[in-house]
């Protein structure tokens, strides 16, 4: 039953989106305001009718309906209640669905938000999230089907029995329960992990939610709506998805450093990379996008990094699932890699050909030109160009150089993580500098003695914190360098926040705290954009100081000895084999830690047998000034060997992490919703000029 | 008047065109800059990605650091945790495969397939470090015939994996 109303409503869904996305368009094309409201009403129904999918589904894995075919690969029956919920997004079909899901509820908040305020946009808006959704329904219902179920077909030859499938086969009969429980599979143990369980919808979250802009950014360009309408109903929506995305890329890192057991967070693998590429593209635009606003320039260009950050999405999402990338990350090559590589190509082309059509119109013309070099505006173009370089720099290690040696030799060449060390370490100290300079320079022009005089403070604070690194011992030149571009941007974010208050303190006389919270207040996207400055600065120490002064020892010791690392001890104490409520065996090695020659922990680290796959369970004791991470490589009662990480300043990556999400919600919180402002404005009008509104089916959307 | 009237355009003109010339300068020194950071990265750090068949015929690329892949052998693998060494074979995978758990599982029950020792040194044992696992490595073929590891990646599909289909399922069949 669960399967059937899953699968009926999983295709009502893609029914209505295929609607949607036809009468929204032919609506504003053919000004039929009745079409465009039924188009309307079909994508806000998508929604619940895809809640219901995934619910069934849910309640497909929480009852243990095994003949399910997802429930049977993703849970087995000593899968707790926690990892049967998240098992949704746990393998492909279930996270298409989940996905889906995602993109209806973002598709439904963009028209109950924009619908009143960006009406000409509205339509085409809605068609183009429409038919992205419609697009992963399809592969939902056609190819990664999740509510196919397991069947047998008695008559058929041997070893064609088995059979999964959405639809009841001819002659098919069910299998039994007890064969179904005794062979399912239950979720990978490497995504049993808290970070498992949050980074994927996050990441998806990210992904679906640069999709608004991108929709509105195609609704400008072919309903010719470009002024900086499309820009506005946009920008909260690309800090949203920015701040998922963020949240999902640290997540991610999280989760490789807890479970992994390699003692880092990053490794330039291909499918990593092709979550950050959209990051990187959607970062130059929330930058530039400001510059349109203020200075009504790089019309065009905005255009172009909108357009690029979905191509991205689109592609990190293909590299992701279809398996053709060579990465750790990817298992069986997926039939839907091909029509996700269509679809990135097709809408890529549809919203690149709408651009050049626009631009060869004259309508992407720039209101200023640049007039200086050193102009916030420049600076910030020059920000764009890291970002772009950083882009084409990741891109062309992880898919352009495999693809076209490839292709035109052979034989695929690849780089490793020094070579990407290598091309962007100079590029992220460019942009470090620029981070430092752009918010001490004016819109418009600044003079290079200007720039310089509000340089001063944070320069003399930079120059000292790096004699005090020296002093405390810090002789590394390249990490000097390092953590001073790193810090100089933490201090210009400081002092910005500082003159601020300062200036109100100065003018209306209010105290510290009360300066610093209307700061925040009254202008919440460039303060919150200090804290995100501040959130990347000390992100920065952390990977400086982690990376470059990171200590690796293995040693085998008998129980009872120690083993000396640094100002570190460990002593190994024990060994325990016991089984986990979930079947797991747990081999333990508790040790204790000493620090100077005091006792400060002790630690657990372990290795878990799921049946015939291992996992290394690190044993950490974190501070902010370090971690010792301590990983059980093997032994028994008389002898175990320990691969040891000291990671000093590693936890500062996850704080910088915390500090720029929290940035992020400063600058991206609400202070009035659009939709109420815009009904507030329209109650108004109407009350003044018309007492009566007219029926909502009726009214003219086109001016 | 005449005079001050030609005069002012001029100088804008040419405080533009010096402008633009700036920003020219500027994109041209930033887009080589890139390109230099690009080429050289890209020659220092390029590795071919090849099979253990391409790597093994003849002294083509004796030495010369590769990245391989290969189907690892289960019962050869040997760790020395002491010294945190790890030795194990890998067994040459065909070119094209639509499922990498029966490409391993089929190239490990080949007799006939190139195969080679490979040695990683100053490693943690990984947890997927087993039977039919596929190896991704980075290092280069020694004179000792052993490829010597520099990077271990593994990939193991044959459990966890989508497209293994269930075994036994028929043998107590429940009829409806």
């Amino acid at each position: 039953m669960l399967a059937e109303v899953g699968l009926a409503s999983l295709t009502i869904a893609f029914v209505l989106a295929v609607y949607a996305a036809l009468a929204s368009t032919l609506g504003a094309r053919n000004h039929s305001d009745g079409a465009i409201v039924s188009g309307r009403n079909a994508a806000l129904l998508t929604f619940p009718a895809l809640l219901l999918a995934a619910a069934m589904l849910v309640i497909a894995l929480l009852t243990e309906q095994y003949q399910i075919s997802y429930v049977y690969e993703v849970t087995d029956p000593r899968t707790p209640a926690l990892y049967r919920v998240t098992a949704l997004w746990g393998s492909q079909r279930g996270s298409l669905l989940f996905w889906s899901l995602l993109m209806s509820l973002f598709t439904s908040a963009a028209i109950w938000l924009n619908w009143r305020g960006e009406r000409r946009l509205m339509p085409y808006a809605i068609a183009a999230m429409m038919a992205t959704l419609a697009f992963f329904l399809g592969l939902s219902l056609f190819i990664e089907n999740p509510f196919e179920r397991w069947w047998l077909l008695p008559a058929a030859p041997l070893g064609e029995q088995e059979l999964s499938s959405a639809l009841i086969p001819a002659g098919a009969v069910a299998p039994s329960e007890s064969a179904l429980r005794a062979g399912a599979q239950g979720l990978n143990p490497l995504l049993r992990h808290f970070g498992m369980v949050i980074h994927p919808p996050m990441l998806y979250l990210g992904f679906v939610g640069f999709t608004i802009p991108f929709a509105f950014a195609l609704a400008a360009l072919a309903s010719g709506e470009l002024s900086t309408g499309w820009i506005k109903a946009t920008r909260t929506w690309s800090l949203i998805a920015w701040i998922f995305l963020s949240l999902g890329l640290i997540l991610g890192g999280r989760w490789a450093y807890d479970v992994l057991g390699w003692g880092g967070y990053w490794g330039w693998d291909p499918v990593e990379n092709a979550a950050f590429l959209p990051w990187l593209m959607g970062t130059a635009f929330i930058h530039s996008v400001m510059i349109q606003e203020k200075r009504g320039m790089l019309k065009l260009w905005n255009m172009l990094l909108v357009i690029a950050t979905f191509s991205a999405v689109m592609f990190g999402t293909f590299a992701t699932r279809s398996g053709v990338i060579e990465s750790v990350h990817s298992f069986a090559r997926s039939e839907v890699g091909f029509p996700m590589l269509g679809f990135w190509a097709a809408i890529t082309l549809v919203a690149l050909t709408l651009l050049l059509w626009r631009w060869r119109r004259g309508e992407l013309q720039d209101e200023h030109q640049f007039a200086n070099l050193l102009s916030r505006e420049s600076l910030f173009v020059l920000n764009n160009v890291v970002f772009i370089a950083l882009f084409i720099a990741i891109f062309w290690g992880s898919f352009g150089l495999p693809i076209i040696s490839e292709l035109f030799f052979g034989v695929e060449v690849t780089i490793g993580a020094e070579a990407f060390e290598f091309f962007v370490v100079p590029l992220f100290i460019a942009m470090y500098i620029l981070m430092g300079l752009a918010p001490l320079s004016a819109w418009g022009a600044t003079s290079l003695a200007r720039l310089g005089m509000a340089l001063r403070l944070p320069l003399v604070l930079t120059a000292l914190s790096v004699i005090v690194l020296w002093a405390s011992g810090t002789s590394l030149l390249v990490s000097l360098l390092g953590y001073g571009v790193v810090l100089f941007a933490g201090y210009v974010a400081l002092y910005e926040i500082y003159r601020g208050a300062a200036a109100r303190r100065r003018s209306l006389e209010e105290s510290w705290l009360r300066a610093g919270l209307a700061l925040f207040r009254r202008n919440q996207r460039r303060y919150g954009g200090y804290i995100v400055h501040l959130g990347v600065t000390v992100i920065g120490i952390g990977v400086i100081g982690s990376s470059v002064f990171q200590t690796e020892v293995q040693h085998t010791v008998a129980r009872g000895e120690m083993i000396a690392v640094r100002d570190y001890a460990l002593r190994y104490d024990d060994f325990i084999r016991a089984q986990a409520v979930d079947g797991r065996m747990m081999n333990i090695a508790p040790v204790t830690l000493f620090r100077d020659g005091a006792s400060i922990a002790t630690l657990r680290p372990r290795i878990d047998d799921y049946a015939q796959m291992p996992m290394t369970i690190a044993g950490a004791h974190s501070t902010l000034e370090r971690d010792f991470y301590v990983l059980l490589i093997g032994g028994d009662h008389e002898r175990a060997t320990f691969r040891i990480y000291i990671n000093p300043l590693v936890n500062l990556v996850w704080w910088g992490g915390i500090l720029l999400i929290i940035g992020t919600v400063i600058a991206t919180y609400p202070k009035a919703l659009p939709a109420r402002q815009s009904r507030k404005r329209e109650g108004a009008r109407q009350q003044s000029a018309q007492p009566l509104p007219p029926q909502e089916g009726k009214k003219s959307i086109v001016p | 008047m005449s005079d001050i009237s030609w005069e002012k355009p001029k100088n804008l003109e040419k405080r533009k065109r010096s402008q633009r010339l700036k920003f020219l300068t500027a994109g041209v020194v930033i887009l080589a800059a890139v390109l230099y950071l690009l080429i050289s990265g890209t020659l220092q750090g390029a590795r071919y990605f090849i099979t253990v068949a391409d790597l093994l015929p003849g002294d083509n690329y004796k030495g010369q650091t590769v990245r391989i892949s290969g189907a690892v052998d289960g019962e050869t693998i040997d760790y020395d945790s002491e010294n945190a060494v790890i030795q194990f074979e890998i067994v040459n995978i065909p070119g094209e495969y639509d499922d990498l758990a029966a490409a391993l599982h089929e190239a490990l029950l080949d007799p006939t397939a190139p195969r080679l020792r490979v040695r990683v040194e100053d490693a943690a044992m990984p947890d997927l470090l087993q039977h039919e696992a596929q190896a991704i490595l980075t290092g280069a073929l020694g004179d000792d015939g052993i490829f010597h590891a520099t990077e271990l990646l593994l990939k193991c599909p044959s459990r966890f994996e989508e497209s293994t289909g269930p075994e036994g399922l028929s043998k107590i069949p429940e009829h409806q």
